[in-house]
């Protein structure tokens, strides 16, 4: 199969963390697999310290002198013949004429977008627009990040999405490899902003305040991530009002080192996402390649996440603390099927969410239209 | 764009042009025919036909002067008022494209009614659905705003609720017709004034032949068809990939190239299909068609694969039999 001249570019400016999240990785293992060249073109936001995880791929930083998608528009004006395979991220306006340059000076050029969505989302694209239309139809692949939310999208727009989620490239995670159910603690670890209203942290104290006295052995509560100064004083708080379960709670800060963090998936049993929306989130797979038994609230990707509770539990709604509680209590108290699980959710990921096997799909989507664009 | 009238002539005049629209019939007693029963039922006195018609002409005046459309429905009228005078029967019409509260529509709706009490224009909703609501052969005349829905499929099921000898007046403010619609439009009779044309089309055996061919319903038994087919070389490939047998290297290629037409003809379907999932059992087979087709070249081992394709495709064929076949 031929190799492809493929090119990143994101609606806005991007930020170190993000070469690693789905919109830099799976076009970069996209390159791996069938890519002649990869370049990445953006505004700079400062270092890219990350970009080393990427060999081969070509970093562009953009001209400040004119907004990010102006500068982005020119380059593809300029480079359209070094882009056989252009990857969007987000169904945004920003890339109505960016993807319509490319398509006026690449017809036979693939532009592939990966829609990075969730329910809200879904529902709000301005189909009405006649330029959004267009936009969509210029974009020969389009993908959806979400079982349920695909087959919503596919018959909303008449038109192919594919489901592509949210997945991990092995490669990037050695440790993963080697994680060891006999190492794991009953530790209940959360990662991400604390505090924000997203993700309803204070939800997850609150049911392990509730489960705690059930509970038959000690567990610990690790929340990872950077915290925001209400939720600092919310915990504070909690600690003075539950003291015997303030010694059991672990607020880490912010953690930029990547093995910092995989020592917490590597110890901890059961990965908890409180959120009150949310698409499909990244901390998901990683968690889970480390035999994290998830348990989530009715997030967009919960059913993809637990293969319908198979492999993790779903309490539906983000605002019921009790039954959070339960399902963290019973989860707790099920050992047999945590270390049968810490099997069957590794097998699950490899199975599903290995971007490497997403990436072979792509690929021959990618051939087939771009047969398609040669014949036309 | 004005309309004008006098006691003998309608027309239309535009920056310093004049088109006759009609000229008064010089029938012998013409100006009796308010005393038949039929017309006597809304004006029992004084007004004539001709009255009327004019009075028409001059609400499209009224009620439309900002509409671009306004010379059609005057050239509509003008092309109606045989058909509507060619005998004391009631005249079931049907207007689409131009929505249910067109004042147009109700202008013609109220010279019908003038002329018998049982006449009536009904204006459909936008959507072609719409036509294929109504009974086949069923309409004296059927108008039809060509801008609105272009789509020859659409203007053939239009065609094919007209009773044999009826009219179908396709209107337009476009310069040019769908080039898939130029051979049709060759049979019709065509008035145009400024940016207004009217086709009126005699619904005569080649046209409904044409219908025939080119309507939704053919159009969808055709990609019905297709659609069978492809699903039989599809349930030969994925058997073959399944069992291992002698395929050819392109064969996952192969079947995934059918299932992505497949999509496409089933969306092209979509609004016909009873199980609306379809097209996405159709995604979800290639899905699995290409994890399989990953496994096999990668070999690692995993034989949910292979289960899901059996499933998956399982599931597909027993819908597509369903669907096309029960």
């Amino acid at each position: 199969m031929k190799k492809y001249k493929m090119c990143m570019i994101p609606a806005y400016p991007l930020e170190n963390v993000q070469l690693l999240k789905d919109r830099v990785i799976l076009p970069y293992v996209c390159y791996r697999l069938f890519g002649e060249s990869f370049s990445i073109v953006t505004q700079s936001t400062g270092d890219y310290p990350y970009l080393s995880y990427l060999e081969g791929a070509d970093f562009i930083p953009l001209p400040k002198d004119r907004s990010h998608m102006e500068s982005a528009v020119s380059y593809v004006s300029a480079h359209s013949q070094d882009i056989d395979l252009l990857f969007l991220f987000g169904a945004r306006g920003e890339y109505m004429e960016l993807a319509r340059t490319y398509k006026s000076l690449r017809p036979d050029g693939v532009i592939y977008l990966k829609l990075d969505t969730n329910i809200d989302w879904a529902n709000a694209y301005p189909l009405h627009d006649k330029n959004f239309s267009v936009f969509l139809e210029d974009c020969d692949i389009i993908s959806c990040e979400i079982r349920r939310l695909q087959s919503f999208l596919y018959k909303k727009w008449l038109r192919p999405v594919e489901y592509i989620p949210n997945g991990v490239y092995y490669p990037l995670y050695p440790e993963a490899g080697d994680v060891q159910l006999a190492n794991k603690e009953n530790m209940i670890l959360t990662v991400g902003r604390l505090g924000t209203a997203q993700k309803n942290s204070m939800m997850l104290l609150y049911a392990y305040a509730l489960a705690f006295p059930s509970l038959k052995e000690p567990w610990e509560l690790v929340m990872a991530g950077s915290v925001t100064p209400e939720f600092q004083a919310d915990y504070d708080r909690f600690c003075r009002e539950f003291p015997p379960l303030a010694p059991h709670i672990h607020l880490t800060g912010n953690i930029s080192d990547k093995q910092t963090l995989y020592q917490y998936y590597k110890k901890a049993k059961i990965f908890a996402l409180t959120s009150r929306a949310e698409g499909s989130p990244n901390v998901f797979p990683e968690a889970a390649i480390f035999g994290c038994t998830v348990i989530t609230t009715g997030v967009d990707a919960a059913p993809d996440m637990t293969d319908s509770g198979r492999v993790g539990r779903i309490s539906p709604d983000p605002e019921d603390v009790k039954g959070f509680s339960r399902e963290l209590l019973s989860l707790c108290q099920d050992s047999d099927y945590l270390a049968r699980n810490f099997h069957e959710i590794r097998t699950y990921m490899q199975s599903y969410f290995d971007y490497e096997r997403l990436a072979g799909r792509l690929q021959v989507l990618v051939e087939l239209q771009a047969l398609k664009r040669r014949q036309s | 764009m004005k309309i004008a009238t006098t006691d003998t002539c309608v027309f239309l005049e535009e920056n310093g042009q004049v088109f006759t629209l009609l000229e008064k019939p010089t029938l012998p007693d013409y100006s009796n025919v308010t005393k038949r029963p039929y017309f006597s039922f809304y004006y029992s006195e004084g007004e004539t036909i001709w009255e009327r018609l004019s009075g028409s002409m001059a609400k499209f005046e009224d009620l439309c002067h900002d509409d671009p459309y306004l010379g059609c429905y005057a050239l509509i009228l003008s092309c109606l008022y045989p058909l509507l005078l060619s005998d004391n029967r009631a005249k079931n019409l049907a207007a689409y494209g131009a929505g249910t509260d067109c004042m147009a529509y109700r202008v013609i709706q109220d010279f019908m009614t003038f002329l018998h009490a049982g006449s009536a224009l009904t204006a459909l909703a936008l959507s072609p659905f719409s036509l294929t609501a109504i009974s086949p052969c069923s309409c004296a005349a059927l108008l039809y705003r060509l801008d609105t829905c272009p789509a020859p499929a659409a203007v053939c099921d239009a065609i094919n609720r007209i009773k044999p000898g009826g009219l179908l007046f396709l209107y337009t403010i476009k310069e040019t017709v769908p080039p898939e619609l130029a051979a049709l439009c060759t049979h019709a009779q065509k008035d145009s004034f400024g940016p207004c044309t009217l086709y009126t089309l005699t619904a005569d055996e080649a046209v409904m032949d044409f219908a025939r061919e080119n309507g939704s319903e053919s159009f969808v038994l055709a990609r019905a068809s297709e659609i069978t087919r492809r699903a039989d070389d599809l349930r030969y490939l994925i058997q073959g990939i399944l069992t291992g047998a002698a395929l050819p290297d392109d064969a996952y290629f192969i079947a995934v190239t059918i299932l992505q037409q497949t999509e496409e003809l089933l969306l092209s379907l979509y609004d016909y299909l009873e199980n609306d999932e379809l097209p996405v059992h159709a995604n979800a087979l290639k899905e699995a068609v290409l994890n399989y087709d990953v496994e096999v070249r990668r070999s690692c081992g995993l034989t949910v694969y292979r289960e899901k394709l059996t499933q998956i495709s399982e599931m597909f064929f027993a819908a597509v039999e369903q669907e096309f076949l029960a």
